[in-house]
């Protein structure tokens, strides 16, 4: 082994922490580790631990774990850190809601649903409504602070996440806009029945969400699709990603007030009760349903595998809200 | 155990959190001298992962604080609310201890 071995192998268990970490503890931990490897060269033991301890640090990172700490400006940034993490599970939640919601919407102007679709469909267009209202209310405090420091100045912190934020939702809208007019089956077409949504809106969220899609499954029909849906099937989630990755950059960059916090957190918990409401309604659907030949609101794997990540998402989302309190 | 509510938060940690602070109580010590000094008077060791989550954690309870250094290797010594929390979760500790010898010398053996 050469004498820069044990460094360079402390070195590579340090990646396993998040970048805050290593900012502070980094350079002990480094000691510490190489230290620790002169007197134990060979620890699967230790390496397990390092590991666990990353994961662990990472999740504390990201306000998805820990404790709450002492003193009122760590307490504020483990709050955005779960504000910043609940925002990408709300988006994950969403994109996943929102292939079910758009089936059913426009499900529903080309034929009359039967009870059960009926009401899933009032409930989780009721929940995408409230949802799209809360995620506005709670962009508005973060949205002024940043178009404050940007003002100010002093603000280069913030370009990048600003820059991913709106690149994320030009491409996304422009796109959405694109595939959804292009498709007289997305209801946004004369002959269509007018349903509870506006078709216009139905087939937006049906663009945006083309890719959630069991299509990925069946490569041979995916092939037969025109170049520019597939290209935007591969796009869109990318679009979608840069979108929220901006979004959660710039929450936790940026500093709120105590107050703008708590207003975050109540918008938070309400948000979590809502998305409850969705999955619930879904389940339902889901529960009820027995496939009829040519029935338009028959749900199919990929729906089931929709909720399951829904589940997920708005369980780590809740875990995420109560470090935002 | 009202009086331990300082380490209640700790889960898991709360054993390596004791021994930490009572490493500590024998003075300021880096991580490598806190590993080593567990280990003696313990005769645990306590890896890498665990003690520095351990510490992070009673750093931000202020529990111990970061001690000036121009070494790369940071030493920690004790806050005074840590000696606090370190004396209730001893406390507690010795009445567990008390009531187990107690009873161990009243007589037990193997029904």
């Amino acid at each position: 082994m050469s004498v820069s071995g044990p460094r360079e192998r402390a070195a590579r268990l340090l990646r396993c922490y998040p970048r805050a970490w290593r900012a502070r503890y980094g350079e002990e931990f480094t000691e510490l580790l190489i230290a620790d490897l002169a007197e134990r060269p060979r620890s699967p033991a230790r390496t397990a631990d390092v590991i666990r301890g990353g994961i662990a640090a990472r999740l504390t990172d990201a306000g998805l774990c820990g404790f709450a700490p002492d003193g009122t400006e760590r307490a504020g940034q483990r709050a955005r850190a779960g504000l910043a993490s609940l925002a990408c599970c709300a988006a994950v939640f969403l994109g996943l809601g929102g292939a079910i919601w758009s089936q059913l919407t426009i499900g529903w102007q080309w034929s009359a649903p039967d009870a059960t679709a009926a009401v899933t469909t009032v409930v989780i267009s009721a929940a995408m409504l409230l949802l799209a209202g809360l995620a506005l209310l709670a962009g508005l405090p973060v949205a002024r602070a940043v178009a404050v420091r940007i003002v100010r100045g002093g603000a280069r912190d913030l370009l990048g996440p600003s820059a991913l934020f709106l690149g994320g939702l030009v491409v996304m809208v422009v796109g959405g806009r694109h595939f959804g007019n292009g498709w007289p089956g997305t209801g946004g077409h004369p002959w269509a029945h007018p349903g509870p949504v506006p078709g216009g809106v139905a087939a937006f969220c049906w663009a945006s969400t083309l890719s959630v899609s069991s299509f990925w499954a069946h490569p041979a029909a995916l092939a037969a699709f025109p170049p520019a849906e597939l290209t935007w099937m591969a796009l869109s989630p990318l679009a979608l990603a840069c979108l929220v990755t901006g979004a959660a950059a710039a929450v936790r960059r940026t500093e709120l007030s105590p107050a703008a916090l708590r207003f975050e957190a109540r918008l938070a918990r309400a948000a979590c009760v809502i998305m409850a409401v969705f999955l619930a309604a879904g389940c339902a659907w889901i529960a009820d349903r027995s496939p009829r030949p040519g029935d338009l609101f028959h749900p199919g794997v990929i729906d089931v595998a929709g909720l399951a990540g829904m589940a997920l998402a708005l369980a780590v989302g809740c875990q995420a809200v109560r470090a935002a309190r | 155990m009202s009086e331990n509510k300082a380490l209640d938060g700790f889960g898991r940690y709360a054993g390596p959190a004791t021994l930490i602070l009572a490493s500590l109580a024998g003075g300021a010590k880096h991580g490598y001298a806190l590993t080593k000094d567990i280990e003696s008077f313990a005769g645990v060791r306590v890896a890498p992962g665990t003690l520095y989550e351990a510490l992070a954690r009673l750093q931000g309870q202020g529990l111990i604080e970061p001690v000036e250094s121009q070494d790369r290797r940071r030493p920690y010594r004790l806050t005074a609310a840590g000696a606090t929390t370190l004396q209730a979760q001893l406390d507690a500790q010795r009445r567990v201890a008390d009531v187990g010898l107690r009873r161990l010398a009243q007589g037990w053996g193997p029904a």
